[in-house]
C-alpha cells in the first residue's frame, strides 16, 4: 500500500486542483465573452478534478497517458503549464499543439499524453497497443487511459480489454463515471439507460481484469489506489480497471458548460449557503475542492487563508495563461499543409 | 412556401413520412431528445418510444441493427451524429446494407436511410468536421444525396424514405438553421436523383452540392460583376448523378467547374470530371477546373480552418483560371 | 417438428445426415474445380443447426455465419438452389451473386449469412426489433471467435437492454480460423461475457441434438414471452479445417480423432438404435437416401446456366 501523502504534497494537490478549475474557467469565459476564440463545442473537468489529479500523482515521467474530449484537466493534471494548453484550446501556435488539435486534442508528448480523442473510446484500442509496446519492450512503464462511462457502450473496449487481459498488459483502464448520485459513490449499482450492466465493473470482471470502485471525488482515495495499482502494472500483474465516480457539476449539465452563479468563490467552500441555489448540495457533498479543502483544514494541515491565498495564486496564474494564449500567434495560412506527412 | 429553415423543413418531411407510413422507426444516439443538432426535436412525443429509439453508443451494431430491422419489414431512419463516427459502422453500411439485396440475388430489399451531418465549422477538429461523401459514393448498392436547400430537404428525405434501396442522406450542418433565398428556382419539383440549374448561365458552368451551392451562387454573383455569366447547377445526388443535365449545361457553356467542401483529391469532382470530359470532350474550350479542400486533416484552428474550406471566392479564382486571367 | 415423437427424432437424423451428404459433395465438387471462392463446411456441427431448427417455427428468423450450409438446410432449404448457389448459377437462392458466404433463403425467412464475423448479430436485433409485436422471434448464429468483436459486446448489451426476442446460438468449436481459444481470448466459455449483462445462458455438449434441444426449448420460450436474449453455448467440433482446402495444420491429430469419436451422426444413431427406433440397415438407408437426394442436386446445379453478366446489374438497387 503506498503511503499517505506528506502535508507538503497534499498542499500541491489542492493548489494543482484549484489550477485545473481556473484554468477550465478562463476556457469558458473564452467562449463566451471573446469573439471568435471558441466557436464550437469544448468539454471541461470542473467538478473532476480530484479523480484526474490522484490518478496523475500515481504514475512516473515515463507512463503513457491518454485521455478523451474532456482532457484539460487531465493534461494540466499530468504537469502541463494551463498556458499552452488554453492556447491549443483557441487555435495558437503557442498552443502544445501548435494550434492544430483544438480543444478535442491537447497532446503533450513530454508529458507522455500520446492522444486525446473526440472519439468516444477512442484512445482505449490505442493504449493497449502502447501497453503492448511497453511489454515488448520490456520497460517497466505503465499506459493509463481515462474514459467516461459511454465507453462501455462502444465495441472498441471491449476488443481492447479482451487483448489487455489476454496479453497480460500494462494497461490500466481509467474510467471517470460522473453520473453517480453523491450516496452512490463508494458503493451501489448505477443502472445506466444505455447500458445493460447494473454495476460496469462487471464488464472487465468477465474477461478476469482486477477491478476497483473508488469515490473519485475522494483524492485520498483516489492517489493511493493508483499507485498501488501502478506498481503493481508494473511488477507485471495487470490489467486493470478502475471506475472512478463522480458527481457531476451542476454547470456541466447542459450542451455547454455553464459557470452558475459566476466564477467560483473560495468561499463557497465555508459556507455552500452562499451560493447559487442549483449548486449548494454539490458544494456540500460533491464538489472535490471544497470536501478536500475542508479536510485539510479541519486537520490542520492548512489554514483557511492559506487556502485562499492559494486559489488566489492559482487564480493569478489561470489568468496569465489566458493572456499567454491571448497572446499566441494565429497559425499563417501558409503553414496550413505542415505536418501531413513525416 | 413558407421561409421554413432547412432543419424545419427537414423535420417535416421524416414527420410526414411517420404519419404515413407506421412502418418508418428512427434510431440513434439521442434522437429520442432531438438529437445532437435538434432535428428529431419533438418526434419522440408524437411517435413513442418504440419508432424514435435512443440507442447506446455503438455505431458498429446500430447500423446493423438498421439492416436488419429494413430486411423484416420496417423503413428505418439512422442517425450517425457525425459523418467522421461513420468509419465505426463501415461495415454494417458497406459489407451489409449495399450489399444484400445484390447478394441476395433479389430476395432482400433494404429500404433505409442513413441520416449524417458533415462539414467544416467552428474549429471543431479533424474527427468533427469531416466530408467523406465520395467514399460511399464508391460503393455500388449505395445512394448518396446531398440536399442544398431546405425545400429539397423535405422533398429528398421523404424520397429517400419511400425508397427501397440505402440511401445515404448526407446535410451540411452549416444549412440547417439557413432558410432558403427567394430566388431560389424550388417551385420546381425534382425527382429524386435529378440535378437542378438554380441559376442560368452561358460562360461557365459550375457545379456544387449541399452548403456549397450557395457559395457557387455568391460566385455567380461576383463574376457577373466582372462580365463572366455563370450557369451554376445543385447537383443534388451524388449516387445516381443527373449526367444529362450537366452535359446539357456543359454544350452550352463550353466550361465546367465542380464545387465541393471535400478534399478535392479523390474527391467526387474527380469523378465527375472523368465522365464529363468523356462525354463532352469536343465541348469544352478549357480544361475542366475543382475546388475543394486541401489534402491536410482539418485543422482545429479557426484561422487555420478559414484557409482550408473553399469559399465563393476561390471559386472566383478558378473560373478566372478557366478564362486565362490572373 | 415435434422431437418427442419417433418419427420427430428418426426426422433429426436425417436432416443431419442430408447436411453431411451436402456437404461431402461440397468438399469433392470443390476440389474438382467444379466451385471457386471460399467455403466452410460444417462437418462435425450438425447437431446444433439441426436442433435449432426443430427449435423455430417457420415464421421465426434465422441468420447464420460463413459457414451456414448446414444451419440452412436443416431449416428446410432446397438443397437444388442451395448446390446451385454454390456453383454460381442462376438457379441458386441469390442467382450466384451470393455464394457460399452470403447465403440469404428468404421464403424459409433464412435471412443471412456473412463473412464479416459476428456480422448477422446486430442484424438479427434489427430484426427482433422490427418484429417484437409480432409473436416472432430470431435466432443468430456466431462462434467463439466472434466473441471477441465490438459488435459482439455491443450487440448483447442492446439485446438485453431493450429485451429483444432472440436466441443466441454460439458454436464453440474451440477454433477461431486457426487460432485456438485460449490463444485469443481469457474466458474459458463464451458464456461468460453474458454474465454483466444479465443474460441467462447454457453451455451444452453441441454435439448431443438432445441436450442442445433442450437448452434451446429455454431459450426459445424466454424470447417468445418477452423475456429477452438467452444464448446456448454448444461446444462443438470442426471435424474439418476452417475453409475447404484448409490442411488444418494447427490442429493435433488426436484432438482431431477424440471428436471423431463423438460425431454428431454417429452419437445420434447411436442413441436412436439403442432405443430400437432404427436397425442399421435403416440408418444406411437414410444415408443412401441423403445421398441421392443431393446427387440431384449436384446434377440440377451443374446443368444450370450462369446468370447473364448484363442481368448482374441490375441487381443493384432495388
Amino acid at each position: 500500500m503506498a503511503t499517505a501523502l506528506s502535508n507538503a504534497a497534499l498542499r500541491a494537490a489542492l493548489y494543482r486542483m484549484l489550477l485545473m478549475r481556473r484554468a477550465e474557467e478562463e476556457v469558458i469565459d473564452l467562449a463566451t465573452n471573446h469573439e471568435n476564440e471558441i466557436r464550437g463545442h469544448y468539454h471541461v473537468y470542473i467538478g473532476q478534478e480530484s479523480s484526474g489529479l490522484g490518478a496523475c500523482l500515481a504514475l512516473g515521467p515515463d507512463d503513457y497517458v491518454w485521455t478523451t474530449h474532456r482532457n484539460h484537466g487531465h493534461v494540466i493534471a499530468r504537469g502541463g503549464e494551463p498556458g499552452p494548453v488554453i492556447a491549443e484550446v483557441i487555435g495558437r501556435t503557442n498552443g502544445y499543439n501548435k494550434g492544430r488539435g483544438g480543444t478535442f486534442h491537447v497532446i503533450a508528448k513530454h508529458l507522455g499524453i500520446l492522444q486525446t480523442s473526440g472519439i468516444v473510446g477512442g484512445c482505449v484500442p490505442m493504449a493497449v497497443g502502447a501497453a503492448f509496446s511497453i511489454k515488448t519492450r520490456k520497460t517497466d512503464q505503465v499506459s493509463l487511459v481515462f474514459f467516461g462511462d459511454g465507453v462501455l457502450e462502444e465495441g472498441a473496449f471491449h476488443e481492447a480489454i479482451n487483448m489487455a487481459s489476454l496479453w497480460k498488459l500494462p494497461v490500466i483502464f481509467m474510467c471517470e463515471n460522473n453520473s453517480v448520485p453523491p450516496e452512490g459513490r463508494e458503493q451501489g449499482q448505477y443502472p445506466s439507460s444505455s447500458l445493460a450492466a447494473t454495476q460496469l465493473i462487471d464488464v472487465p470482471n468477465a474477461m478476469n481484469i482486477e477491478s476497483h470502485i473508488v469515490d473519485g471525488s475522494d483524492i485520498r482515495a483516489v492517489a493511493p489506489l493508483l499507485s498501488d495499482l501502478v506498481v503493481r502494472a508494473r511488477n507485471g500483474e495487470g490489467p486493470f480497471f478502475v471506475e472512478s465516480r463522480l458527481t457531476r457539476w451542476p454547470g456541466n449539465m447542459g450542451a455547454f458548460p455553464e459557470l452558475i452563479g459566476g466564477p467560483y468563490q473560495i468561499g463557497w467552500v465555508w459556507d455552500p449557503s452562499t451560493a447559487d441555489a442549483a449548486l449548494q448540495s454539490w458544494l456540500t457533498d460533491s464538489d472535490p475542492i471544497a470536501l478536500f479543502a475542508r479536510a485539510l483544514v479541519e486537520e490542520g494541515v492548512m489554514s483557511k487563508a492559506e487556502v485562499e491565498a492559494d486559489d488566489a495564486k492559482a487564480s493569478a496564474e489561470a489568468a496569465d495563461a489566458k493572456a499567454f494564449a491571448l497572446s499566441g500567434p494565429i497559425p499563417e495560412p501558409e503553414s496550413a499543409m505542415d505536418y501531413i506527412f513525416a | 412556401m413558407s421561409q421554413e429553415r432547412f432543419i424545419d423543413s427537414l423535420r417535416d418531411g421524416i414527420s410526414e413520412e411517420m404519419r404515413a407510413d407506421p412502418r418508418v422507426i428512427i434510431f440513434g444516439e439521442d434522437v429520442a431528445v432531438g438529437g445532437a443538432f435538434g432535428v428529431t426535436g419533438g418526434l419522440a412525443d408524437e411517435f413513442g418510444d418504440k419508432r424514435v429509439i435512443n440507442t447506446p453508443i455503438s455505431e458498429d451494431t446500430i447500423m446493423g441493427m438498421a439492416v436488419g430491422a429494413s430486411i423484416a419489414g420496417k423503413r428505418p431512419i439512422v442517425e450517425i451524429m457525425f459523418m467522421d463516427f461513420m468509419t465505426l459502422a463501415m461495415s454494417q453500411l458497406v459489407n451489409h446494407a449495399a450489399k444484400l439485396h445484390f447478394m441476395s440475388g433479389g430476395q432482400l430489399d433494404v429500404p433505409m436511410v442513413v441520416r449524417v451531418q458533415q462539414g467544416a465549422q467552428g474549429g471543431w477538429g479533424s474527427q468533427h468536421s469531416q466530408s467523406l461523401e465520395a467514399w460511399f459514393a464508391h460503393v455500388p448498392g449505395l445512394k448518396v444525396v446531398a440536399p442544398g436547400n431546405a425545400a429539397d430537404a423535405k422533398l429528398m428525405i421523404r424520397a429517400a424514405i419511400q425508397d427501397d434501396s440505402p440511401v445515404i442522406f448526407i446535410e451540411h450542418r452549416g444549412l440547417y438553421f439557413k432558410t432558403d433565398p427567394d430566388d431560389l428556382p424550388v417551385n420546381d419539383i425534382k425527382g429524386f436523383h435529378e440535378a437542378r440549374v438554380v441559376r442560368q448561365g452561358s460562360d461557365v458552368t459550375i457545379v456544387s452540392y449541399s452548403r456549397m451551392v450557395a457559395d457557387a451562387l455568391v460566385a455567380a454573383e461576383m463574376l457577373g460583376a466582372k462580365g463572366i455569366s455563370a450557369e451554376v447547377i445543385d447537383l443534388r445526388s451524388l449516387v445516381p448523378i443527373d449526367m444529362p443535365t450537366l452535359i446539357d449545361s456543359v454544350q452550352k457553356t463550353s466550361r465546367l467547374l465542380i464545387a465541393h467542401e471535400a478534399v478535392m483529391q479523390g474527391g467526387l469532382g474527380a469523378e465527375i470530371a472523368a465522365q464529363v470530359q468523356r462525354e463532352a470532350f469536343d465541348y469544352l474550350d478549357a480544361p475542366i477546373e475543382r475546388v475543394g479542400a486541401p489534402f491536410v486533416p482539418v485543422p482545429a484552428s479557426l484561422a487555420l480552418e478559414k484557409e482550408f474550406v473553399p469559399d465563393p471566392a476561390k471559386i472566383v479564382a478558378a473560373v478566372k483560371r478557366m478564362f486565362g486571367r490572373d | 417438428m415435434d422431437t418427442n415423437s419417433d418419427e420427430g427424432k428418426i426426422e433429426l437424423l436425417r436432416r443431419m445426415t442430408l447436411i453431411r451428404a451436402f456437404e461431402e459433395r461440397v468438399i469433392e465438387l470443390y476440389h474438382k474445380g467444379e466451385f471457386a471462392g471460399l467455403v466452410h463446411v460444417g462437418i462435425g456441427q450438425e447437431a446444433v443447426g439441426v436442433a435449432v431448427a426443430a427449435s423455430l417455427n417457420a415464421d421465426d428468423y434465422l441468420y447464420g455465419t460463413h459457414r451456414s450450409h448446414g444451419h440452412f438446410l436443416a431449416r428446410g432449404a432446397d438443397p437444388d438452389k442451395m448446390m446451385a448457389e454454390l456453383a454460381g448459377r442462376a438457379t441458386g437462392y441469390c442467382k450466384g451473386l451470393g455464394g457460399s458466404m452470403h447465403l440469404v433463403a428468404a421464403e424459409i425467412n433464412a435471412m443471412g449469412a456473412t463473412g464479416i464475423v459476428a456480422g448477422t448479430l446486430p442484424l438479427a436485433l434489427g430484426t427482433a426489433l422490427a418484429c417484437q409485436d409480432e409473436d416472432k422471434i430470431v435466432a443468430v448464429y456466431f462462434g467463439d471467435g466472434a466473441s471477441n468483436t465490438g459488435g459482439f459486446h455491443e450487440s448483447l448489451n442492446i439485446a438485453a437492454l431493450w429485451k429483444l426476442p432472440v436466441v443466441l446460438v454460439c458454436e464453440n468449436n474451440g477454433y477461431a480460423e486457426f487460432t485456438p481459444m485460449s490463444e485469443h481470448t481469457v474466458v474459458e466459455h463464451v458464456s461468460a461475457h453474458c454474465g454483466p449483462y444479465e443474460i441467462p445462458s447454457h453451455i451444452v455438449d453441441g454435439n448431443d441434438v438432445f441436450a442442445v434441444l433442450e437448452a434451446l426449448e429455454d431459450a426459445v420460450q424466454r424470447a417468445r414471452s418477452g423475456g429477452g436474449p438467452t444464448m446456448v453455448e454448444c461446444l462443438t467440433y470442426r471435424l474439418r479445417g476452417h475453409y475447404v482446402g484448409d490442411p488444418a495444420e494447427y490442429r493435433q491429430a488426436q484432438e482431431v480423432k477424440e471428436w471423431q469419436e463423438k460425431d454428431p451422426l454417429l452419437k445420434l444413431s447411436t442413441t436412436l438404435q439403442e432405443r430400437g427406433l432404427l436397425t442399421v440397415a435403416d440408418v444406411s438407408q437414410i444415408m443412401k437416401e441423403a445421398e441421392n437426394r443431393i446427387q440431384q442436386a449436384v446434377t440440377f446445379a451443374l446443368d444450370s446456366p450462369y446468370l447473364d453478366a448484363t442481368a448482374m446489374l441490375d441487381e443493384v438497387f432495388s
